[in-house]
């Protein structure tokens, strides 16, 4: 759709497709689509050979002289056993004894997460709600107080943002610092890992799985549409 | 992957719900020049953006523009959807945005250049006329303006 608009301007496009039904029918000028998961369009993360072997199979349609044309990336690349989307909370159990304290924990991940931004040299998903992560545990009573079916808000928030569009950022930071922070503490793991274990075994996965049920159960489709990318 | 009969029942639902625009025909252009003189841009639908850019707010149509020396810890991104895995974007940003790549190949001698700016939209939208017939065509003749030939449009 977008590859349909810039080619109409003069611009030729080559496009990375992750759903071949979709693109069959979108028909853009030109598309690969690739084997992968979602979230992994150029292949695997840190392995630019890969990405480069991409990368080419896309721009090599730039030398074809009509289209529209649709090739497929070779399927032995698909990137290990991982499934072809993450693992939801609906389909994870939280395990017994998990932390209570979700503050606590929170002030425990930020040290880990410090860790991860020495690493990375200050890359960061975090930054959506505009809290720093120094005064985070002010957004973590907010969600617990939400959760709680209280009349939350928070000073915080930007006038444009409506609350259930607040709400979703904190909630995204959240589970940024605590999955850079378990990227941190064991760098070998993959996204299913820690999806699984921030839904079973932490106390901020136990939160906003009833924040999700919170906005849920809202008639406001709004705050569906923030329920569904909370948890679910 | 995202072969349909390899996902979950839920997921594989959703993108079967998405309304998407059957089309006959493509408009396509011929770059003018060989790529080893091309200019190249990214356009993502990846929902990127420079931390201290308006987030993007669910169905949003407008874009963003990233320039294209912002380094990456400059860079965020707003489209959180659970249906993708958000960890390799973590890891390694040129899993969706891959500027680091695209520097490669031009001091390979491959492609040309890189352009002043690249662009970015929200993605897993349902509503696409405002991209379609505004947005859309306002970021292609942005890159023409900038001499830029080729695009390279990415997902999350």
């Amino acid at each position: 759709m977008l590859a349909r608009a810039l080619e109409t301007e003069g611009i030729a496009t080559t496009s990375i497709s992750m759903v071949r039904e979709h693109t069959e029918k979108l028909k853009p000028p030109r598309a690969l689509f690739v084997p992968f998961p979602f979230g992994h369009a150029l292949g695997r993360p840190d392995d630019p050979a890969l990405q480069h072997r991409v990368l080419r199979a896309a721009l090599d349609l730039l030398a074809e002289p009509a289209g529209p044309l649709l090739r497929d990336f070779p399927d032995d690349a698909e990137p290990g056993d991982l499934p072809a989307a993450p693992a939801q909370a609906s389909g994870i159990a939280a395990a017994a004894g998990t932390p209570e304290d979700p503050a606590l924990e929170t002030s425990q991940m930020r040290r880990y997460h410090e860790q991860w931004l020495a690493r990375s040299g200050g890359r960061t998903a975090f930054g959506l709600s505009g809290v720093p992560a120094t005064r985070f545990r002010g957004v973590v009573r907010f969600l617990q107080a939400f959760s709680a079916g209280e009349d939350a808000d928070m000073d915080e928030r930007p006038p444009e943002a409506p609350l259930p569009n607040f709400i979703r950022y904190c909630a995204d930071d959240w589970k940024a610092l605590y999955f850079e922070a378990r990227l941190a503490m064991k760098p070998g793991v993959n996204g299913e890992d820690v999806a699984r274990w921030f839904w079973s075994e932490t106390a901020a996965g136990q939160v906003l799985r009833r924040v999700g049920k919170r906005l849920e159960a809202s008639e406001d489709p709004r705050w569906k549409a923030a329920a569904f990318g909370v948890a679910r | 992957m995202p072969r349909l009969d390899r996902l979950p029942q839920l997921n594989r639902n959703n993108l079967l719900m998405l309304p998407v625009q059957v089309n006959d025909t493509t408009p396509f252009t011929v770059p003018a020049k060989p790529l080893t003189a091309c200019r190249i841009a990214i356009v993502t639908t990846a929902g990127l953006h420079r931390r201290d850019d308006r987030p993007f707010g669910p169905g949003e149509q407008t874009y963003r523009v990233i320039p294209s020396h912002t380094p990456l810890a400059e860079i965020i991104q707003s489209h959180t959807s659970l249906g993708f895995d958000r960890v390799p974007q973590m890891r390694d940003p040129n899993i969706s945005f891959p500027v680091d790549r695209l520097r490669e190949l031009v001091a390979r001698g491959e492609l040309g250049g890189i352009a002043p700016h690249h662009y970015s939209f929200m993605g897993a939208q349902r509503d696409l006329k405002r991209i379609q017939e505004e947005t859309g065509p306002a970021v292609g003749r942005r890159l023409r303006e900038e001499g830029v030939e080729l695009a390279l449009v990415t997902p999350t």
